[in-house]
């Protein structure tokens, strides 16, 4: 009864914290309830001996593991793995995962682990269960990347790409599909490889056996970049590869739905990536405007602010003036921009070229309304003279400009502070 | 730099929709690499790297010390609960509301009734004619001031008026009572789980020093006072003590406190050019002061709230800026010295309805706008757009692979590490957040904590290198977890290492002396009361760098552990290094110091494996043994791993012996165990997991880490203090009825001598249990000795001549010499004898023959045998033969015995020979061997035998024959160990004629008796021998039965008497 209950409740959790109940029904009772009891809970009971004894030392091994004990948890794993006999159960598959976890977990830390123990590990675990196959083979060839096994990674994947098993879960589709995609980023890195060695002979850019790594990798990175979510790596490979065989149309295309597309969250880099595809192409300052317009909405403080309003100061309109103005402030907002010179710099020039114009300090002071109240704090208190004293290059476009942004400040203790560091 | 976004970020998937994962396992991330990406590289397959999300390695970070250590003397406290409370306890809760505050609870109509009660024993007064007794209900009420079974203890009158007013009598009724008493418990169970209200902690630490200078002070913020009201500002400086050794002072300077009107819930602080300012939240009010190094913590204001303030945060960017938040749902910029002004307000949840009013607010990258969390996720709010709008920064169901039931516990603007990172905290994770990428957490780690963190501590890393910290907190658990990440700038975020849990209070009285039982009590429910607040210093001196993280507990108490690097490269050799100052130091101070004492303290301190006796040594003759003693220290020192470990436990000495803190030279004998532990691993693991092999000494550092001296003092005084101020909780008595002079024996009776007697006899026990002596004899001044009881004479066998003595006395000399009576009785060995003789007779002879021709005829005169002579003869040769191979045969029974049976009991020859001469000291074969024969004295028997018809004899010889060969036979056999049953005696022998209790069965039983028992008696000396005499002394009675004289577990006292 005891089992059966443990068993249940994560089932009542589910139902109780449906994400998108919007009733408020029960609104009567103020205070919320967290599912607090999580399975972390320790007092499970246990019935027969096995379970209890196995279950202390799963308890023993992660209180060692969570203390860095690697040695007082690798001689309890050492009986752990016994728990793999207990097949009765349902959660035969979590003990598998948490044998694999625990023993891949000491390993790490084991100052003598070679290869053949990680492969040994992964390789058993692998066979273990059908649940688990996907993601250890995932991180099997992790583990064979990072120490430079690039090769035989690749191996890794194909032989779990190739693997098919009954119905899919969620899960296993996104690692199938990351399966697919870590496989064709190795092959894009052969195809770099066959770049490389063959760049010196004549008729390369019709070589077949680079063609065939293209075509490969090109399916599945075509394919992840559909599911919403992060894919840097997978799509600056694959449009190195589209430019290399001058697929522009296909290249620009891939980037623009990777920066545009709504169902994708919102990744600066999209655009930044697209950006300098513009850009590397020579596309026209429009174009490139558009994207830093973009950008800028999403990323204020992004550095290629910088170059948008070098962009925008090249153009001859006022209103241009006015955005720079408004963006090189809002940068200033922020505490990384705070005291760098080249920002500063750019106010001043936006200033300058402003004053010019007959109503530009109301431009200013528009812009800085809303901002009178707390920019003397942020940028113009004595600390920050007595700081800024350090760099007189900054301090000086800040003294130059104290007075035109912040007219109101009455005995600017940060101009007193020039020479004599406040008072 | 801090404005760029990393260039690359690792793939992962964006997820929407509610989550359904369940995690079913407690190993969290464990063991994965989660992703990678490629690093550089565009030529070759060799020329490429790559970076994984999760690096398997961070710092390595170890505790100097075991335990946490106390800052603060124990102060009193509320005493709260140990355990959350059941609801269902609201019976007891009102039982206790009726008894503590009875005029409360039965104030109003307690009066009204009153006047109809008397509760006065006696007689009726005039004016309470009217009113009913109730001296008896009195009575038992009165009884309620004691702890009394209430089962059998029970009034019936009173449970008349019980079911009469119970209705009528409570102010509160009942069950208006029970219902409220439930919900505020359930609420407190709920608040003791998870208590909201001191989310963010209540404890803040302002450095004030300079980067670079090799002390690190700085004030600390905490609450004191019993109700956790009284604010202080405590200047502390953590201290370095050569080697790697530090420790918190904070005994510079008494704290500066202001009293509060409610519990400190938060404690928020920043500082900003030298400036602190110190936002502290209790229930209905915030309160906010500001002090630097120079000047005192001066209020500058106080707001008072409607609702419950939920959260207050002091602005990174601009002085005086305070967010605060309330359960009402609203975010109030506070300007100091300008008021409040909204921000934000939302009645519900932000993105489904997780029913809970809790509500925070962070500080951005931009100072205007907020991160505004509750349970569902964060929203960045620009605060100047007036229709307030967010956009989501976190989501419990946006964010990727968050499972369910999962809830923001804890949002936090990590402005000292990356300008644009928050960290967001959940039961299951932590999520560091780039607000530029919102919805996408940059790292995700799963912090393996068993409660919710609800305190952080955020450390930047100090150098390119190193990572930057994070320091996980939760309430009721007290656990700390430190987690490691680096990036976020070039490289996008990566977590370095597994979670590393740190040490708690509750964990720690495990490594401290063992206390008694009800102060362990004491002292473990005041370490187990949940956390209340988180901080970290951090300090860098020499290379070495090294972090202190205080906690803070409900009772008030402040504990700190202190961690430092241990880089991993270079182990074998820091530990080398360590050594070697250790014992020229020591010789050092034993030059130094000619004074015994010193000597005697060093050599403590140093190694607790040179006992006192050397150091008086080396005190005599200072100049000689001092080398030796340095050496002595040295090869201590270098000790096996054994040695090692025996030793340690010692240490717990030093506390009581030597108060002097050493700590470099603990710390380094604590170093010396680290690589011979390492050397000794060889684990065999399962093939399925993995080998282990000879495993390096830093993957265990801490495993075996003893408190140091110090540590062990403070900790000593703290729980002295403790116990000290600690006030047992108070217990009903239970009732008692005096029984003093209810059973004593009249006073005159009494002798005065023997009063005195009495006296002395007490002073005697007590001084002997002063002395832990035994009350012996001896001890006794007082009491005359009792007289000795005498041994009894020895048995004169001289006396006793009938035959059956005769037996007896020989049966004490073994068995052969019995044997060989009965032999001679029964005149079995009749041929033997007359053949011996025979040959005796031709030896004569032949004798004569060669002395010469004189005795022939008187030598054929005697060729005739006569009884005589074989009765002579017997004695002479055949009883020297018999006993001589009897005893051959006795010894090599015994040593066979002792070679089979490994048990001490099992008898030694010494313990056989001492049985058996002792009993008749008389029964020597010398004594038989002068006895004259049994023709002299006939005895009955040998009367009887004689009447007896030739047939008649020879079957009795015949059966006689055949018992005493089968019982021969059974002795040629090897020896038994065990104790024979009665069913396999009896197949060695056959059964005794029952029938006619002859006396031939009469004498037989019990030498099978007794030989049976002797059997036994091989195995277990005592048992057997008693089993022998008790057979005797039975058969003597002339009672037959094998059975009963088996039964040999007869008290030893018989055997003195022996049947004779």
């Amino acid at each position: 009864m005891d089992h059966l209950d443990t068993e249940l409740s994560p089932l009542e959790d589910l139902e109780k914290d449906d994400d998108t109940s919007d009733d408020n029904s029960s609104k009567g009772r103020r205070k919320s309830r967290l599912p607090l009891v999580n399975l972390m809970s320790t007092e499970r009971p246990e019935v027969s001996g096995f379970r209890q004894s196995t279950h202390i030392c799963l308890e023993k091994i992660r209180e060692a593991m969570l203390h860095h004990r690697w040695h007082e948890a690798a001689e309890y794993m050492a009986f752990y793995p016994q728990i793999l006999e207990d097949r009765t159960r349902t959660s035969a598959a979590t003990n598998k995962e948490l044998v694999w976890r625990l023993s891949t977990e000491i390993l790490h830390h084991h100052p003598k682990s070679k290869l053949e123990d990680y492969n040994n590990i992964y390789e058993r675990m692998k066979h273990s269960g059908v649940k688990l196959y996907l993601l250890v083979s995932l991180e099997h060839s992790f583990h064979l990347m990072l120490h430079g096994h690039i090769v035989d990674a690749k191996r890794q994947l194909s032989v779990a790409e190739s693997w098919r098993y009954g119905k899919e879960s969620a899960a296993q589709y996104q690692t199938i599909k990351l399966i697919q995609a870590y496989r064709s980023l190795l092959d894009y890195i052969i195809w770099c490889d066959k770049k490389f060695t063959h760049s010196d002979l004549p008729n390369f850019d019709d070589n077949q056996e680079m063609q065939n790594y293209f075509r490969q990798a090109s399916v599945n990175l075509k394919e992840i970049l559909k599911n919403p979510g992060v894919w840097d790596p997978f799509i600056l490979s694959y449009v190195e590869m589209l430019e290399f065989y001058e697929d522009h149309e296909e290249a620009l295309k891939v980037l623009n739905d990777y920066a545009y597309d709504n169902s994708l969250p919102p990744n600066p880099n999209a655009h930044v990536y697209l950006y300098q595809y513009l850009k590397r192409h020579n596309a026209p300052q429009r174009k490139l405007m558009k994207v830093l317009k973009t950008l800028h909405v999403l990323v204020p403080s992004h550095e290629l602010m910088l170059e948008y309003s070098a962009l925008l100061l090249q153009s001859e309109k006022k209103s241009d003036s006015e955005k720079v103005l408004g963006m090189v402030l809002e940068m200033l907002d922020f505490a990384c921009w705070r005291r760098n010179l080249d920002v500063w710099k750019c106010l001043k020039a936006v200033i300058e070229k402003l004053q010019l114009q007959d109503d530009w300090r109301n431009i200013v002071s528009g812009k800085m309304s809303e901002r009178k109240d707390w920019w003397p704090a942020l940028h113009f208190t004595k600390f920050h003279a007595s700081k800024d004293c350090e760099d007189p290059e900054l301090m000086g476009v800040k003294v130059a400009l104290v007075q035109i942004l912040c007219p109101d400040l009455k005995c600017t203790k940060y101009t007193a502070g020039e020479g004599s560091k406040g008072q | 730099m801090d404005y760029e976004f990393p260039q690359q970020l690792f793939p992962s998937f964006y997820n929407c929709g509610p989550p359904d994962s369940v995690l079913k396992h407690t190993a969290g991330k464990w063991g994965t690499y989660n992703r990678v990406k490629p690093v550089g590289g565009s030529g070759p397959v060799s020329s490429w790297t790559f970076a994984s999300s999760h690096h398997t390695r961070g710092e390595t970070w170890r505790h100097t010390e075991p335990v946490p250590i106390p800052l603060l003397s124990p102060k009193n406290h509320f005493v709260g609960y140990s355990t959350p409370p059941d609801p269902l306890d609201f019976t007891q809760h009102m039982q206790n509301f009726f008894e503590d505050h009875c005029h409360d609870a039965f104030g109003c109509m307690g009066e009204i009734l009153g006047e109809n009660f008397n509760f006065k024993s006696g007689r009726t007064l005039k004016y309470q004619k009217d009113s009913i007794h109730m001296w008896k209900v009195k009575n038992f009420l009165d009884m309620m001031k004691f702890k009394v079974c209430t089962r059998t203890y029970s009034s019936r009158p009173l449970e008349v008026y019980n079911s009469l007013l119970s209705d009528v009598v409570p102010s509160v009724p009942p069950e208006l009572l029970s219902s409220l008493l439930h919900e505020e418990l359930t609420e407190q169970r709920d608040r003791l789980l998870l208590s909201e209200a001191s989310t963010g902690g209540a404890l803040a630490f302002n450095s004030f020093s300079q980067t670079g200078s090799s002390l690190e002070h700085g004030c600390l913020i905490y609450p004191g006072n019993q109700g956790l009201d009284r604010l202080n500002f405590h200047k502390v400086v953590l201290q370095h003590q050569g080697g790697d050794s530090a420790f918190l002072d904070a005994t510079s300077s008494p704290p500066l406190s202001h009293q509060l009107k409610g519990p400190i819930r938060q404690i928020s602080s920043s500082s900003l050019f030298n400036e602190c300012f110190t936002a502290v939240r209790s229930d209905r009010l915030c309160g906010v002061w500001s002090f630097s190094e120079t000047k005192e913590p001066r209020l500058l204001q106080v707001v008072n709230t409607k609702d419950v303030v939920t959260c207050v945060n002091i602005s990174p960017h601009v002085i005086g800026e305070v967010l605060v938040t309330s359960e009402s749902g609203a975010a109030n910029l506070w300007t100091i010295g300008k008021g409040m002004q909204k921000v934000r307000e939302e009645s519900s949840n932000l993105y489904f309805n997780a029913e809970s009013p809790w509500r925070w607010c962070e500080f951005s990258a931009h100072p205007r706008v907020m991160a505004y969390a509750d349970r569902t996720g964060a929203e960045l709010t620009d605060i100047r757009v007036s229709p307030v709008s967010g956009h989501t920064l976190f989501r419990i169901s946006n964010t990727s692979e968050c499972r369910s039931g999962e809830r923001l516990i804890l949002a936090k603007y990590l402005g000292d590490v990356h300008p644009f990172h928050h960290l967001i905290t959940t039961q299951y994770s932590a999520y560091i957040i780039d607000e530029r990428f919102p919805c996408m957490p940059m790292l995700k780690w799963d912090h393996l904590m068993r409660s919710p963190p609800m305190f952080c501590h955020i450390l930047p890393a100090s150098s390119q290198s190193s990572t930057a910290k994070v320091l996980l907190g939760s309430h009721s658990s007290q656990e700390i977890t430190l987690l490691q990440y680096s990036g976020g700038r070039h490289e996008p975020c990566f977590s370095q290492g597994p979670p590393q849990a740190l040490l708690t209070p509750r964990n720690s009285l495990k490594h401290l002396p063992v206390q008694i039982p009800h102060r362990l009590d004491t002292a473990s429910s005041r370490l187990s009361l949940p956390a209340a607040g988180l901080t970290c210093i951090q300090k860098k001196s020499g290379g070495k760098e090294c972090l202190c993280v205080l906690q803070l507990t409900e009772a008030g108490d402040i504990f700190y552990q202190i961690l430092t690097t241990e880089h991993t490269d270079n182990t074998s050799p820091s530990s080398a290094a360590e050594d070697e100052p250790l014992p020229t130091q020591a010789a050092k101070t034993t030059l130094q110091a000619p004074d015994s004492q010193v000597v005697a303290s060093d050599a403590w301190s140093d190694d607790d494996a040179i006992g006192p006796s050397q150091a008086v040594t080396v005190a005599e003759t200072p100049e000689k043994e001092q080398r030796s003693e340095a050496v002595s220290v040295d090869s201590f020192s270098e000790d096996s791993d054994a040695a090692e470990r025996c030793r340690k436990p010692k240490q717990w000495l030093q506390v009581v012996i030597n108060d002097d803190p050493e700590p470099d030279q603990v710390n380094g004998s604590e170093k010396n165990d680290v690589t011979p532990e390492g050397d000794k691993v060889g684990a065999t693991k399962e093939p399925e997991v993995v080998e282990v092999a000879a495993c390096g000494s830093r993957s265990h550092v801490g495993t075996n880490l003893q408190p140091s001296k110090q540590a062990l003092v403070t900790w000593r005084s703290w729980l002295q203090k403790l116990m000290h101020k600690n006030s047992r909780p108070h217990h009903l008595p239970h009732f008692t009825v005096s029984t003093k002079g209810l059973l004593q024996l009249p006073n005159e009776t009494r002798d005065p001598t023997e009063e005195q007697l009495v006296h002395q006899l007490k002073q005697d026990l007590r001084g002997c249990m002063s002395k832990r002596s035994l009350l012996s004899h001896g001890a006794l001044s007082s009491l005359v000795t009792p007289d000795v009881v005498q041994v009894p004479n020895q048995v004169d066998t001289e006396v006793w001549r009938d035959q059956l003595s005769q037996r007896l006395t020989l049966s004490w000399q073994g068995e052969e010499a019995w044997r060989a009576w009965w032999e001679d009785q029964l005149g079995l060995n009749r041929e033997k004898k007359v053949e011996a003789l025979k040959r005796k007779r031709r030896r004569e002879k032949e004798a004569k023959r060669a002395s010469g021709q004189r005795m022939e005829l008187s030598g054929s005169f005697t060729s005739s045998l006569s009884q005589s002579e074989l009765d002579e003869f017997s004695d002479s040769t055949g009883w020297s033969s018999a006993a001589s191979q009897g005893r051959h045969s006795d010894t090599e029974g015994t040593g066979l015995l002792s070679q089979r049976d490994g048990t001490p009991e099992a008898t030694t020859p010494s313990t056989v020979q001492n049985d058996t001469p002792n009993p008749t000291p008389s029964s020597t074969p010398q004594t038989v061997k002068s006895q004259p024969g049994s023709e002299r004295t006939p005895s009955s028997t040998q009367t009887g035998k004689h009447d007896s018809s030739a047939v008649n004899q020879r079957t009795r010889r015949r059966l006689a024959d055949d018992r005493l060969s089968a019982l021969f036979a059974s002795q040629d056999e090897p020896l038994q160990n065990s104790y024979l049953p009665e069913q396999e005696s009896t197949s060695y022998l056959p059964p005794p004629p029952v029938a006619s209790p002859s006396s031939s069965s009469q004498l037989l039983s019990p030498q099978s008796a007794s030989l049976r028992s002797l059997r036994v008696d091989l195995s277990k000396d005592s048992f057997g021998w008693s089993g022998f005499s008790q057979s005797l002394s039975q058969s003597s009675k002339g009672r037959p039965g094998p059975s009963q004289a088996s039964q040999s577990s007869q008290p030893k006292k018989k055997k003195s008497r022996m049947g004779f």
